[in-house]
């Protein structure tokens, strides 16, 4: 009886919170995406149209080009380079070697500027190191990789890269220092066992540091997939969804029905999709990824 | 020789060289561009729109003209607060989950999760709607609850993480030696997880930080916006200020390492060891 | 950490206490202005001093934002008193109910010279034929040139026929190896290849929508015309004179663009008065002392058809006010000469007799000259499809034709029939 007044004690701030900040609005998200509602007509309210605003969703002619987009670009690439980068950068900073030199903390604080940065001002430094010429095109030209200045955002063959290379920038430091934060509570007694087995430093990681870590890999590479899928700030900054629809992903249309032609209803109905598709994957993930790692807790 | 430290053997030259190469690149990476913005906050223009080499504060005059000494208070008090608030509840919460079994709680740890699934545009509307009628536009405890909420998710996730990972012997020892909950919580758990609990607070921080779209509709008095908001207001329609969005930019980054610079040897390693028995 | 944490809670607790609240007496109005402070900054005080009774609280907003938070607020009983929008929202917003209608404060107290002075009147009246706002400011866009540039590559005079436009543009890449025209090709849905286009399709005596004898609407472009406009710009891209980066850039003020003018690196553009007296400023920064080597010149118009537009902003009054008469009283001053010639110089006045009186003063002359072949939105905002709409469709058509994502002659069939589901 004590602990179960504990367990709830210790959940319902939380759960209060959540319920007000979460649930009302997503029920009446789930309420708007049945109506013709436009941004004009929030006095009015708008009128019950059914299922009329998925119907057009599924009709439409790039519907696929945007899920494309979306789901390779937007969210698997991203996350995977997100990830493998975040994990690379941790193990880098723990290491002996960076300790020896003095750069582990420096480095620490240098990961907190580009976290630190508003996305908006990050797209706006990039956008320029990735001018014509600009930064990077100078560095490639002069290490002779390039010959001629790539337009980086306006390339079809480049836009998709330069937008993923955006986010990273901005978004990598999260993974790392939590991913070094986990690194540092791992038991000094696990590694003097696989010392005195006489591991190498691959098999130390293999088999010691990377089991420690994947709860908490499993936790971040979640986090980012909805994070990802949800984001438009980096593509409608960068890009505009440009050129032409090239880099529409579900998120900008969001963006663009609801706060350009107005239309909340349809808007709405597209959110509703995308937590749909989100929510879905996250149950599988957590059925079939995450289970053994987390399995106290589910 | 601190434990820590024995992590790997003593590197070998050769290593050391990889690890210097490898740590100038990232490093390079990382802070490439913010001496870009600094330099040219001190240039006419952000030094973005011709290459004269003319030396400037003006950028700055103008931005804590237009109220960004205001801005900064604003962010740090609302930013602080969610942050202090959020972690505890997140923690509180992320320990029963990594330490009970009881009814409803693969409901509720989904529960959690399914909030974050929505693009948070959609919800602009609708919440926006509900805070008119709370009376909680313009007003900083309608901000702090709104970070508070929509960090909790991602912070009790990550908490777990990093709970499933200490020992529930460690917890069993001392309940057995008379210590309640709290006092585990507060003298077992919280040394041993400083470090993950610091990420995840850093996290819930900059998260707020760095927001916009909520703050936009939340707050349109001058004297209760926060930085990003002030950021903001130097894209104009036929022209952007490039100077002052750069020594905003500075501006903006700065508290940030003020804030962090006590905490950060909290996240020091090598806690843990001697403890799991 | 209990300290920091105590030390939190204290400051937040007494930051709350200084939330302001509107005082009963004097009243308080507020406003909201989407450019920076400084612009307008005397002219409130000025009103401040003249009103003793009457306090303005001035709020800020950006532009790409203030019609969707101001939609939300009005919904919900909320929002400023006064506000700063552009022309084309008015219509609808008075439509929607976020606005008052004025006609009885016009009637009551009118404004010097009457309302009949102030340019594009028709986008100030909502459907049901009510004012909605008052037109604050005009602008219009036209080319601005770098002379020095143009007459290393041998031109002599500013163009005047499109043809000019792109022979001088091919002129100048083949000659000096620099940018010809350089115009934003970009996609955002508030770029300015919507406006490029509209000023081509005007100045051939078409336009996108117009309105047929009986009161209907109509999209008054053929597929030919569209693939025509869309031929003739993909042409600065496909030959060089506009680099390809530029398919990434979409405001006028897209600081490659800018720089480019410059430095010296660009020898044509197009853009707003406030856009080109950013960059006259940034290039005398950069040369102190020297003259700098621009000139503008309106698009070109032959026949007489009007080759770009009048926009410009409007102020109106929140339908929540609950002091509309002081909130009015603001704005007719706000909208008076004296505020135009002493404070918000900035902007052009949209009253035809203050707008006559102006000297643009040479580099800008293009400007003043772009005004009597400029006309306002129209048909396009009293029309069925909202402009935002419209403006996104025809970007991404174009960003799709220039980045030779499609042929342009697709993308022009797809804009007529995106356009044409919306027409009823």
């Amino acid at each position: 009886m004590r602990e179960r007044l504990f367990i709830v004690t210790m959940l319902l701030p939380a759960m209060v919170l959540l319920v007000l900040f979460y649930g009302y609005p997503i029920f009446d998200n789930l309420r708007i995406s049945f109506t013709d509602l436009s941004l004009l007509g929030m006095k009015k309210g708008g009128n019950w149209v059914g299922l009329a605003n998925y119907r057009e969703l599924f009709h439409r002619g790039d519907f696929g080009h945007i899920l494309f987009n979306t789901f390779v670009w937007l969210t698997a690439t991203s996350v995977l380079l997100r990830l493998l980068m975040g994990l690379g950068i941790a193990v880098l900073l723990n290491t002996r070697a960076m300790k020896k030199l003095r750069l582990a903390s420096v480095a620490r604080f240098a990961l907190l500027i580009p976290w630190a940065t508003p996305p908006i001002v990050a797209v706006v430094i990039w956008r320029f190191l990735l001018e014509r010429n600009g930064v990077v095109n100078e560095t490639l030209m002069r290490l002779n990789i390039i010959s001629q200045p790539i337009a980086f955002l306006a390339d079809m063959r480049a836009v998709w890269p330069s937008i993923v290379a955006i986010m990273l920038w901005n978004t990598v430091p999260l993974i790392a220092l939590s991913l070094l934060s986990s690194l540092q509570t791992v038991p000094e007694e696990y590694y003097e066992a696989a010392e005195l087995d006489g591991a190498t430093n691959w098999q130390v990681f293999r088999f010691v540091t990377l089991p420690f870590l994947m709860p908490a890999i499993l936790v971040l590479g979640l986090m980012s997939v909805f994070w990802s899928f949800n984001n438009f700030v980096y593509v409608w900054l960068a890009t505009g969804a440009g050129p032409g629809t090239f880099t529409n992903v579900l998120a900008t249309e969001v963006y663009l029905k609801g706060f350009v032609d107005f239309r909340l209803g349809y808007s709405s109905a597209i959110g509703m999709m995308m937590a749909i598709i989100m929510g879905a994957f996250g149950i599988l993930y957590l059925r079939l990824v995450a289970r053994q790692q987390l399995e106290e807790t589910l | 020789m601190p434990a820590s430290s024995r992590h790997w053997r003593e590197p070998g030259a050769w290593q050391l060289v990889v690890v210097l190469v490898l740590a100038i690149v990232t490093l390079f990476v990382l802070v490439y561009p913010a001496i870009y913005v600094f330099f040219g906050s001190f240039r006419p223009a952000g030094g973005l729109l011709s290459a004269a080499e003319t030396f400037t504060i003006r950028n700055y005059v103008r931005i804590f003209q237009a109220g960004f000494g205001r801005f900064i208070i604003n962010s740090v008090v609302i930013c602080v607060a969610a942050t202090v608030v959020s972690t505890v509840l997140s923690i509180m919460a992320a320990y029963v989950f990594s330490r009970f079994t009881f009814r409803f709680k693969r409901a509720l740890f989904m529960g959690i999760l399914f909030g974050q699934v929505f693009p948070w545009i959609v919800l602009i509307n609708p919440l926006f709607v509900a805070f008119a009628t709370m009376h909680l536009i313009n007003s900083y405890f309608g901000m702090i609850l709104t970070y508070t909420a929509f960090t909790i998710p991602f912070s009790v996730y990550m908490l777990v993480g990093y709970l499933v990972t200490v020992p529930k012997s460690l917890d069993e020892a001392a309940i057995i030696d008379g210590a309640s909950r709290w006092q585990v919580i507060w003298l077992i758990i919280c040394p041993v997880m400083l470090p993950g609990f610091v990420a995840t607070a850093t996290y819930a921080f900059l998260l707020c930080w760095t927001e916009y779209l909520f703050a936009l509709a939340f707050l349109t008095q001058t004297d209760l916006k926060t930085l990003p908001l002030g950021l903001y207001q130097f894209f104009g329609d036929d022209y952007v200020d490039w100077g002052a969005v750069m020594a905003a930019s500075v501006v903006t980054t700065l508290p940030v390492f003020l804030l962090f610079l006590p905490i950060q040897g909290w996240i020091s390693p090598g806690r843990i060891a001697g403890a799991v028995k | 950490m209990l300290k920091l944490l105590a030390a939190a809670l204290i400051t937040s607790a007494a930051m709350i206490g200084t939330i302001r609240f509107a005082d009963a007496d004097p009243v308080t109005i507020t406003f909201r202005f989407n450019d920076t402070e400084q612009e307008v900054r005397g002219a409130i005080d000025a009103f401040e001093k003249q009103n003793p009774n009457i306090k303005v609280d001035l709020q800020r907003i950006g532009w790409k934002d203030a019609r969707n938070q101001f939609l939300r607020e009005a919904a919900v009983g909320q929002g400023p008193d006064v506000a700063h929008v552009a022309q084309v929202w008015v219509t609808e917003m008075g439509d929607a109910g976020a606005t008052l209608a004025l006609d009885d404060l016009i009637r009551k107290d009118p404004p010097p010279n009457g309302f009949a002075d102030f340019a594009a009147q028709d986008l100030a009246k909502g459907k049901d034929g009510h004012i909605y706002g008052l037109p604050w400011t005009t602008d219009t866009w036209a080319m601005v040139y770098r002379t020095d540039l143009l007459k290393e590559a041998g031109i002599e005079s500013l163009p005047t026929t499109w043809e000019d436009i792109r022979k001088d543009s091919e002129a100048v890449y083949k000659k000096t190896g620099k940018t010809g025209f350089g115009f934003p090709a970009g996609s955002s849905a508030s770029g300015a290849m919507w406006f490029l286009a509209n000023f081509y399709w005007w100045s051939h005596g078409k336009e996108l929508i117009v309105q047929k004898p009986d009161g209907s609407y109509a999209i008054g472009l053929t597929l030919e015309d569209v693939t025509e406009s869309m031929n003739y710009y993909k042409k600065f891209m496909d030959e060089g004179d506009n680099p390809r980066p530029n398919l990434a850039a979409s405001d006028a003020h897209d600081p490659a663009i800018m720089q480019a003018l410059i430095t010296g690196n660009q020898a044509m553009g197009a853009m707003p008065p406030n856009t080109f007296k950013e960059a006259l400023k940034a290039y005398e920064d950069a040369n102190p002392g020297k003259p700098a080597p621009f000139a503008s010149g309106p698009f070109p118009h032959q026949n007489n058809t009007k080759s770009s537009m009048i926009g410009g902003r409007m102020l109106v009054i929140n339908a929540n006010s609950k002091h509309p008469d002081a909130a009015w009283k603001f704005v007719k001053f706000m909208a008076s000469q004296s505020v135009f010639a002493d404070y918000y110089r900035t902007q052009f006045p949209a009253q035809t007799s203050l707008l006559k009186q102006i000297d643009f003063g040479a580099p800008l002359k293009g400007f003043a000259d772009q005004f009597p072949y400029a006309r306002t939105w129209g048909a396009y905002a009293s029309g069925p499809v909202p402009i935002g709409t419209l403006w996104n469709v025809t970007q991404r058509a174009f960003g799709k034709a220039l980045s030779g994502q499609q042929s342009t002659e697709n993308a022009a069939k797809e804009l007529l029939a995106e356009i044409g589901k919306q027409m009823p």
